[in-house]
């Protein structure tokens, strides 16, 4: 595939998914008399806060009540809250984000315990309804974009410590996927691992090692990570060490990645903005339309933004808000 | 300690007659009442004023969610009642949650490395109690402080967890994980259970045989302990190696809970160590004792359910709990400087 083709078929993709959004402004409907119980992994970085946030509000604005709950990144205290939401007896439960090996069994007890769940970005087998992202649009569509900036072939360093976070997986399959027909192109092993707290200042060191051990141009053309509070630190590492040619890449839109794509001298390469805001949203007005009797679909996508160095001046100003 | 000392008022229908109530209750007995009646007046002010608190699903879950911090809590007061209960210089375990940590890390790992559970656990129990024994040594042997001893194994093995797991959730299934995480009979869940038998055990050799009569006075007393022909460091060693197979139990509980092991677990140690010293309250000598452990752990947990469903932050709790460490250690800092 020529860089060219790849584009085109970035702008299909971008396309393609901006259609399937315009599906998604279903009426609202109340939820007055009605208990949601929303449960997430953390609320402390601008994803996993505007989810929450978000959903939260739209019950309140929908008439309902909310138990909402933070586990504050500790799995054991998103079971205990699981367990509590459980003997509340909600009308429904939100769940967003965290680990799904751990979460699988207890999902499967909110079911048996006759209460409706409704995920964030968790595909739980348990869920009536997921809001996600096109995972596997954008997923395919950073990837590609990626290639085509490094002109399909180097070597790339790889942030792979969520893989059990259901988007991670799906986002990084796709990246591997898409690198299978770019033989140029090598993961540099072992694979860095992120980590939660102090994410973007171990990214640093991490990022700044590896440009001590690999420190000739072209020894590393790109990083790339399923989320992008790592890539503020990776960025940040690059743009100090002066070294020009590697580029960044990952999905979220925090505020301080952004800037790095849309600065000319800095290694930001690109990410995908997800509608955060609008993806909490949508789950409450699912479970509204859920408990009004309304057949919802097992999987609402929500399409993201691809927002890179070239159409960062155009793109940025366009990206819905955060507040 | 007596109340004459202390100077202490209570509310009643006159003062002279509150005052010759209370001159037959010591220091201890106020405290412990006090102590008491504030555990009851929280439980009461949440079972009023916070919906869903006071219901038997919610009373369970609480008591199940309690049972890992609990078992730990329970190691943690073995070793503070046999090092001795001075929190500068007595016997602590900084390490007991990382280990746990560790441990998990462990079991998960030989599990999906294809080893049988029974080699699994032998490994897991063994590596656990192998990490207390080091923290024995290093107090004993090397008379090393145990707050810098145990606080520097945490350390150390925090970081072998991070190097055995590298900072991911490992999924781990077993028979007995199954059994531990889906199991109930009467209506309790497994880890209730396991809660039970352990306090139950742990009740049986502190408080009614003679090696815990043996433990208590190695703490309390440690010359005269050494003077009676008590081997004193033999049985300091020996709470912090157990205290460490402790650790490793629970990891397994924990395993089963979130079929996998997780990294954070560190963070647990606040709410052990609280729960072991508040424990001392409850106790008329102000020493740590099943019960009074129990109580605390209860007491933690119910602060912290009764938080979430008022939905209150959780960095609330994390707040009560650091004051009421604060609150115990400059009580007992207090007691002992009347006291000498």
């Amino acid at each position: 595939m020529t860089p060219t083709s790849i584009r085109s078929a970035l702008v299909a993709l971008v396309a393609s998914t901006a259609l399937t959004g315009a599906a998604l402004a279903d009426d609202a409907k109340p939820l007055a008399g009605k208990t949601i119980g929303i449960t997430t992994i953390r609320a402390d970085n601008q994803a996993d806060r505007l989810f929450y946030q978000s959903a939260i509000a739209e019950v309140e604005a929908l008439g309902g009540t909310v138990i909402g709950l933070d586990a504050q990144s500790n799995d054991q205290t998103q079971i205990a809250h699981i367990q509590t939401l459980i003997a509340q007896k909600p009308d429904a439960v939100i769940e967003i984000l965290g680990n799904l090996e751990v979460l699988e069994p207890w999902l499967a007890k909110v079911t048996e315990a006759g209460i409706p769940l409704f995920t964030i970005d968790t595909t739980s087998k348990a869920a009536v309804n997921v809001v996600a992202s096109d995972n596997y649009g954008l997923g395919s569509a950073l990837a590609l974009q990626l290639v085509n900036d490094i002109g399909a072939k180097g070597n790339v360093l790889v942030f792979n410590g969520f893989y059990s976070v259901p988007p991670c997986r799906i986002r990084y399959d796709q990246f591997r996927y898409v690198l299978k027909d770019f033989p140029e192109i090598t993961v540099i092993e072992p694979e860095l691992r992120d980590v939660i707290p102090n994410t973007a200042q171990r990214a640093y060191s991490d990022v700044t090692d590896m440009l001590t051990k690999y420190p000739n141009e072209g020894d590393i053309s790109a990083v790339w990570s399923c989320w992008d509070v790592p890539l503020i630190g990776a960025t940040q590492a690059i743009d100090a060490s002066g070294r020009k040619g590697i580029y960044t890449y990952g999905v979220d839109g925090s505020p301080d990645f952004l800037d790095q794509v849309a600065d000319p001298e800095s290694a930001g390469g690109a990410v995908v903005v997800q509608q955060l805001v609008e993806m909490g949203k949508v789950s409450a007005r699912n479970v509204a339309a859920y408990l009004n009797g309304e057949t919802v679909p097992p999987v609402t996508f929500v399409p993201g933004i691809i927002v890179t160095k070239k159409n960062a001046d155009e793109v940025i100003p366009t990206l819905p808000a955060t507040d | 300690m007596t109340l004459a000392q202390t100077e202490i008022t209570l509310p009643g229908p006159g003062p002279g007659r509150v005052r010759a109530w209370t001159a037959t209750l010591s220091g201890g007995d106020v405290t412990r009442l006090v102590a008491l009646a504030t555990v009851a007046l929280v439980f009461i002010g949440f079972a009023v004023t916070t919906r869903g608190f006071f219901t038997s699903w919610n009373i369970l879950n609480v008591i199940e969610q309690s049972a890992i911090p609990g078992i730990l809590a329970l190691a943690m007061a073995l070793v503070i009642l046999t090092g001795g209960s001075d929190v500068q210089t007595g016997g602590i375990d900084l390490s007991l949650a990382a280990n746990m940590g560790l441990s998990a890390a462990i079991f998960a790992v030989a599990l999906r490395a294809g080893w049988g559970e029974p080699a699994a656990l032998a490994a897991t129990l063994g590596a656990g109690m192998l990490v207390g024994v080091v923290n024995g040594l290093a107090v004993v042997r090397l008379g090393i402080l145990p707050l810098l001893a145990t606080l520097a194994m945490s350390n150390i093995v925090g970081g072998l967890e991070l190097v055995l797991t590298e900072n991911t959730v490992i999924p781990a299934t077993s028979p007995i994980l199954n059994v531990l995480s889906a199991g109930s009979f009467l209506g309790l869940s497994s880890l209730t259970w396991v809660l039970i038998l352990v306090s139950t055990l742990a009740a049986v050799i502190l408080h009614a045989s003679p090696p815990g009569l043996r433990l208590y006075a190695t703490g309390g007393h440690p010359e005269a302990a050494r003077a009676a022909g008590v081997s004193v460091g033999r049985l300091i060693l020996g709470s912090y190696a157990v205290a460490g197979f402790t650790a490793a139990f629970a990891a397994i509980l924990s395993v089963s809970r979130l079929s996998a092991s997780s990294t954070g677990t560190g963070e647990m140690l606040l709410s052990i160590l609280a729960a072991a010293l508040l424990g001392t309250v409850f106790s008329r000598r102000g020493v740590p004792t099943v019960a009074g452990t129990l109580i605390a752990v209860l007491f933690i947990g119910f602060l912290s359910n009764g938080f979430q469903l008022k939905g209150l932050s959780s960095n609330w709790v994390s707040g009560v709990q650091g004051a009421l460490i604060l609150a115990v250690v400059a009580a007992t800092a207090l007691n002992r400087r009347k006291g000498g």
